[in-house]
């Protein structure tokens, strides 16, 4: 690495002298500049550097948009994230996510993952706490009230089908394409996906009677709501849901 | 006496006391010391006279050998507390200049980020002190207490005018120079007595540094006493300022000065026994708490004492040329040792460690030539008897400058 700099070092009958001199010369040059122009130092607790809309600092949420779906959960890296009972407006009990500071590493995975934009990434970094405890930040603490729409992240991605016909300019969100399907054969009529569905897009529906006389009924899924959650997928008992993955 | 009691504020001259040390000339932090006995102790004395009136005691207190004693016992504390505060402001010229240097800003307590020794100073304070268990007790405390001893003895030793000093050596520039080398022995014996390898090492540096500087520096030393005719501190300063600054003659003599001195205040071109990048921080590692802190600080005194000759030999100690002493002389003579410091701080900031083979052959095969050079010099101007430079002195119209500056 030295090499690399190596023509810039003085060479030649006053080598010796040079070696001596030229350092001498540079930081009394250095010293006339930062005196009279600014060091590089900036004050930090005086005066902060500008920071972009969407900084990724802590992860924020806006709690009425949020679906409690549990994607966040999931996609943190470090395990930070994790949904809690608590209390909504209307005083109904809801799972909303609480992140641990202490763990979390910024990354706005939470934010890009999340279907409805209710998790944000906010411009606040000062995070400084006394406790471990004041560093978990339950549904209610991460709220951010100025948010803007440069906030939410969102993550798309070109599909491998759209390259091949040339449609190079369009991109996908995977929520909003991966649905789940379900094997009829499979299902045994449980209902509960239907329970545990976020976002209330599953409905049992009649479709026969079986040989003792019971209905047969199976679920039916409104697509344009599903935010691909895959918790219907993880609860069923029989395997009998999947997500289709479009690629 | 009731009358001298009454009058305690008289603020008399302390150069009509019989007991004054100083013959007839005038000591200033001796002034300051008997002014400052003069308030307390007249004050006691005034009081001590109201409850009991005609007593021993109050004419005890203001009378001329009690007088005399006490204002050296706080011409003492003046002395020191003045050289503590030049050491303190050095430190901080040190790290605002390097700071600038490395393009950063540097300390920001108080005003100008004057405040921040003190704060450090009170942090090391705080440190726990810790004795290693197999350190031989008596040479690692006795050698800490000389290094520091030593350092301070000879920072309060500078007289930073004619009026302030403590004593008018004969040999003051001998007797400087004598102490000053006394404490690169001592680390010699703080690293052995710290049962550590790195002080140990450190201390074995000091000791192939000393011999490689300290030769050159005696014969600068010399040439310049030689020059001057005597090594009486005073009596160079007014020679020079008779004829002029012994840096142009004996510019080569500077050099070799400032390089030793770096080299004698253990600063960083030459700070091989601390290395703190190698060596821990050297023969200093195992001592913790205010020692480190008063080790630090003995550092700064070295440093101060360094600039102080380098301005008393090389710049003309308080006197200004034409000018004469001025009214101010003790900030004059400060002046020209913050500069000489920023020195120090300049070389700091431009140039990395030296090895130690590397001193040996500075020392050996650089300065040494160069401080004989420069004392052949010195032996040429005596000889031939007529000054250089007394034909450049005689173009300036010394004499209409004098007219204009209105304390000559």
């Amino acid at each position: 690495m030295a090499i690399k700099y190596l023509h810039k070092y003085p060479k030649g009958k006053n080598a010796r002298t040079l070696w001596v001199l030229k350092p001498m010369w540079v930081t009394l040059k250095k010293m006339f500049k930062t005196t009279f122009h600014r060091p590089v130092t900036i004050m930090y607790p005086y005066e902060k550097e500008w920071i972009p809309d969407n900084y990724r600092g802590r992860p924020g949420l806006k709690f009425d948009e949020c679906v409690g779906c549990g994607i966040c959960e999931r996609m943190c890296p470090p395990a930070g994230i994790k949904m809690i009972k608590t209390d909504d407006d209307a005083g109904k009990t809801v799972l909303r996510p609480q992140v641990n500071l202490g763990r979390c590493m910024m990354c706005g995975y939470c934010a890009e993952y999340c279907p409805t934009n209710a998790m944000i990434v906010t411009p606040d970094y000062e995070l400084a706490a006394y406790t471990r405890e004041e560093l978990i930040y339950g549904p209610r603490k991460l709220a951010w009230p100025n948010h803007t729409k440069m906030m939410e992240v969102d993550i798309e991605e070109h599909l491998m089908s759209d390259l091949n016909k040339g449609i190079l300019n369009r991109t996908v969100a995977f929520y909003n394409i991966d649905k789940p399907e379900l094997v009829t054969e499979k299902c045994i009529g449980c209902t509960r996906c239907v329970k545990v569905c976020p976002t209330d897009v599953i409905e049992m529906y009649t479709v026969g009677e079986n040989d003792k006389g019971k209905p047969i009924r199976l679920p039916k899924f409104e697509l344009d709501k599903c935010v691909c959650c895959e918790l219907c997928v993880e609860e069923c008992p029989k395997d009998a849901l999947w997500i289709k993955e479009v690629l | 006496m009731l009358d001298g009691l009454l009058n305690w504020v008289s603020f008399s001259n302390p150069m009509d006391n019989p007991f004054y040390a100083y013959g007839d000339v005038y000591n200033l932090p001796y002034d300051i010391g008997y002014k400052i006995w003069e308030l307390i102790g007249g004050t006691l004395a005034w009081l001590l006279n109201l409850l009991f009136p005609d007593n021993g005691v109050s004419s005890f207190l203001v009378s001329d050998a009690v007088m005399n004693a006490l204002a050296i016992v706080l011409m003492a504390v003046v002395i020191f507390a003045v050289a503590f505060i030049i050491n303190l402001t050095m430190i901080w010229e040190e790290r605002k200049v390097l700071g600038r240097m490395m393009d950063r800003r540097a300390t920001r307590i108080g005003p100008l980020g004057y405040f921040q020794n003190l704060s450090d100073g009170l942090k090391t304070f705080l440190k726990e002190n810790i004795m290693p268990a197999k350190a031989d007790k008596m040479g690692y405390m006795w050698a800490l207490s000389i290094v520091i001893g030593s350092s301070v003895l000879i920072a309060c030793m500078i007289p930073l005018s004619d009026r302030w000093f403590i004593v008018d050596y004969g040999t003051g520039l001998l007797i400087i120079f004598a102490l000053f080398a006394i404490a690169p022995f001592t680390i010699l014996v703080a690293g052995w007595a710290q049962n550590n390898k790195y002080s140990l090492i450190g201390g074995m540096r000091a000791a192939a540094q000393l011999i490689s500087y300290e030769v050159p520096m005696l014969i600068v030393f010399a040439s310049v006493a030689l020059m001057a005719g005597s090594f009486n501190i005073n009596e160079i300063v007014h020679a020079q300022a008779e004829t002029m600054w012994y840096i142009l003659p004996l510019f080569l003599g500077f050099v070799v000065f400032m390089v030793a001195a770096i080299a004698e205040a253990e600063r960083i071109p030459f700070d091989l026994p601390e290395a703190e990048a190698e060596l821990v921080e050297g023969w200093q590692t195992e001592y913790s708490g205010m020692k480190w802190g008063l080790i630090m600080l003995g550092d700064y005194f070295r440093g101060y004492v360094a600039c102080a000759l380098g301005a008393i030999m090389f710049l003309g100690g308080w006197m200004l040329p034409g000018i004469g002493a001025g009214p101010v002389p003790e900030l004059v003579f400060l002046l020209k040792v913050f500069l000489l410091f920023f020195i120090f701080i300049w070389v700091r900031a431009a140039h990395c460690r030296v090895r130690t083979d590397q001193i040996l052959n500075i020392g050996w095969k650089i300065l040494l030539p160069l401080s004989v050079i420069n004392l052949i010099i010195v032996i040429l101007i005596k000889m031939t008897g007529d000054m250089p430079w007394d034909m450049v002195i005689g173009l300036i119209p010394w004499d209409s400058i004098r007219g204009v500056i209105p304390w000559q």
